[in-house]
């Protein structure tokens, strides 16, 4: 009998994981995209306010790419659905997987994608300064991001990009609970929006501003990112064991 | 050693039965047709052998082991089938460099001369190639992976006659250079019968026939003549298919049991013997009725 | 040579009596290899399994003989063997059919003899 070959599930991970990020390089330009449309719509500004005296007229105008990191972790939130959907899901079936690896490597995947939509939505300021430079030579641009020192930059990376995750395990989540039935697509918003309808009614909006509160307004960086992994781990664990029922339909 | 063995196995969607109580078992090492009708059970059988369904009753093991979600059994197995995900942003010539990637035993050289040989182009892409071409490029993936099981679920749909040609031609040199258990779903069982050791005939989920292709095709025979003496000769006999011809003739196909005696008889009889092909056999096997499609047309 | 496909004959009868003519004609002397079943399988576009059961019937009928490990090779009474084979099997079954033929065409005994003796051999009359 021919030898039959005997594989590692690390090897496969690997091999799926760099496998996907060619496959699946139309994400990044999507992000591109998205960053681009967030910084646009930043050229408007958060605010402004001015002064002036006899001499000297000031004009203040803020501007913020707190909106690039939101769109950021919108892509996050929707790329983890699309890498959830059939013509995605089944890519691995071609070849050499099983659930776990395939779960494993999309995980990995989409950490990748974090990291990349972090580190760009923490330069975006940067951008953003540069296109106002170009369209008025006579700006003197004051910046109060925490990008001056390296050490504030990293940590805005990871905890960007820690949230970027959070809202890709969101996201994996609910495209594998809509995989499992169609159901969901209807059942997660309705149960979402219900949540914030009931809080809003009754005054008591405590359900999801707890939910959010208790990760968002977290002061400490290491008890935030502990928090967020753990979160990650939790959600990304749940697809897992739920996506071990799919099976391949095309 | 068996390769795939199964016992009673069932798939249910809803209420319908896919499969139905299906055991058989397949030798390693050998190329056996799956033939049966379109709804007969052979592509739900092929995706839970490549562990993409999850049966839902019975047993199934590949290699021994159960096939769904296992990763030695997805190393050692590749599944070709029309309805293929090959990933849209890789051209083919990257979807060949990853395949390579994957499967320990794959051959590049054939990969790429069978690549060349039915002229595609490497920076193309897999969604601009018309249905049989792709089905041209699924059967390069299949034959190149050389993987101890390999899976075809009717690989030559959309392939004109040559390239069907050059795909049983490729598959049966590759087989014999280097053997591995191969099972071929076909409509064609005509063209693909002489490639087949073995033939596994599908009828309603249900294994129904199980024999060397060469058996196949000795199983049965055909009767013709006046239709009096045909009844008389086939009163104690299974008939498979029956047809009328002309006012008073009929052709009936019968279980192959006939001495050498009896043969001569029957001949002296008037009555016109001939073989019955694998193909025709399988037909007539599973039709619902001994006249078939005349049927619909002989009411009232 | 193409095989007749058309099922009057089992593929395995037909490569035996192909491989029986090859040995007649002088293409394979007595203990010389004769085709594998991989060769025959190439050569005929057939699964090894069938060519190999053509071998195997010229083996149970010692024309060919097994040497483990190298293949099937011709035996040294294989020509004899054949030419008798083929008198008596073939050659009687052909007769039978012309006789079972006549019978129902209701042509006499006589009548075939007649015919035979003026069947045309291409060459000279015997």
């Amino acid at each position: 009998m021919m030898s039959l070959t005997t594989v590692s599930l690390t090897s496969i991970v690997k091999k799926q994981y760099s496998y996907k990020l060619k496959a699946y390089v139309q994400v990044f330009w999507n992000l591109v995209f998205l960053q681009l449309l967030a910084i646009l719509f930043s050229l408007n500004g958060v605010g402004m306010s001015g002064s002036s005296s006899e001499t000297l007229e000031v004009e203040v105008h803020y501007y913020s790419a707190d909106l690039v990191a939101f769109f950021t972790m919108l892509w996050g939130f929707i790329i983890a659905i699309i890498i959830t959907t059939k013509a995605y899901r089944n890519d691995d079936f071609t070849f050499v997987t099983n659930r776990l690896s395939h779960n494993l490597s999309n995980i990995l995947f989409l950490l990748t994608a974090s990291i990349i939509g972090g580190l760009t939505a923490m330069l975006s300021p940067n951008l953003l300064k540069v296109i106002m430079y170009i369209f008025d030579r006579q700006l003197m641009v004051a910046s109060t991001s925490a990008a001056g020192s390296l050490n504030e930059f990293i940590i805005g990376i990871c905890t960007t990009s820690l949230y970027i995750f959070l809202f890709c395990a969101l996201g994996y989540l609910i495209g594998t609970l809509v995989q499992i039935h169609k159901v969901f697509v209807v059942l997660v918003p309705a149960l979402f929006f219900g949540a914030l309808f009931l809080g809003g009614v009754s005054g008591n909006t405590r359900i999801v501003s707890n939910f959010f509160g208790f990760i968002f307004t977290e002061s400490s960086i290491l008890l935030f990112m502990t928090k967020i992994i753990i979160s990650c781990t939790l959600v990304f664990a749940s697809a897992l064991v739920l996506s071990t029922r799919l099976e391949v339909k095309q | 050693m068996s390769v795939i063995t199964c016992n009673g196995l069932t798939k249910k969607y809803g209420r319908n039965k896919a499969l139905n109580n299906l055991s058989f078992s397949i030798e390693e090492n050998k190329i056996t047709g799956l033939i049966g009708r379109n709804g007969s059970g052979k592509t739900t059988l092929l995706k839970i052998i490549a562990g993409h369904l999850k049966e839902t009753s019975g047993e199934i093991k590949v290699f021994s082991e159960k096939p769904y979600n296992n990763l030695m059994v997805s190393a050692n197995i590749i599944f070709i089938h029309d309805q293929m995900n090959l990933p849209a942003a890789l051209n083919l010539k990257e979807i060949l460099v990853v395949a390579a990637n994957f499967y320990e035993n794959w051959n590049s050289e054939l990969a790429n001369r069978l690549f060349d040989y039915f002229s595609f182009n490497p920076s193309h892409y897999y969604q601009d190639l018309s249905k049989g071409m792709k089905s041209t490029f699924n059967s390069i993936l299949g034959l190149s992976a050389r993987c101890p099981l390999t899976l075809f679920d009717e690989p030559t749909t959309g392939m004109d006659a040559g390239v069907r040609h050059d795909f049983y031609r490729a598959m049966l040199k590759d087989y014999i250079s280097y053997p591995r258990s191969i099972i071929i779903s076909s409509h064609h069982l005509n063209e693909v019968e002489d490639l087949l050791e073995d033939i596994l005939l599908i009828k309603e989920g249900k294994e129904h026939l199980h024999l060397p292709s060469e058996d196949f095709k000795e199983w049965s025979i055909g009767m013709q003549g006046k239709t009096a003496i045909i009844n008389e000769w086939t009163v104690d006999k299974e008939i498979i298919h029956t047809r009328s011809i002309g006012l008073d003739q009929s052709y009936v196909v019968v279980r192959n049991q006939f001495s050498e005696q009896e043969v001569q008889r029957a001949r002296i009889a008037g009555i016109e013997l001939s073989p019955v092909s694998a193909s025709d056999l399988c037909v007539y096997l599973t039709s619902k009725t001994e006249g078939g499609i005349d049927d619909v047309f002989n009411h009232g | 040579m193409n095989l007749n496909l058309d099922g009057t004959k089992p593929i395995y009868l037909q490569i035996s009596e192909w491989l029986e003519r090859e040995i007649l004609n002088g293409n394979f002397e007595s203990d010389q290899k004769i085709y594998s079943q991989y060769q025959l399988a190439e050569i005929f576009n057939i699964n090894p399994a069938t060519a190999a059961k053509g071998l195997n019937i010229l083996a149970d009928e010692n024309i060919l003989y097994k040497k483990r490990g190298l293949g099937m090779f011709v035996t040294s009474a294989a020509k004899e063997m054949i030419l008798t084979k083929r008198k008596n099997e073939t050659l009687k079954k052909l007769v039978q059919e012309i006789v079972l033929e006549a019978e129902r065409l209701s042509v006499s005994k006589g009548e075939l003899i007649e015919m035979i003796k003026a069947a045309d051999l291409g060459g000279e009359e015997k």
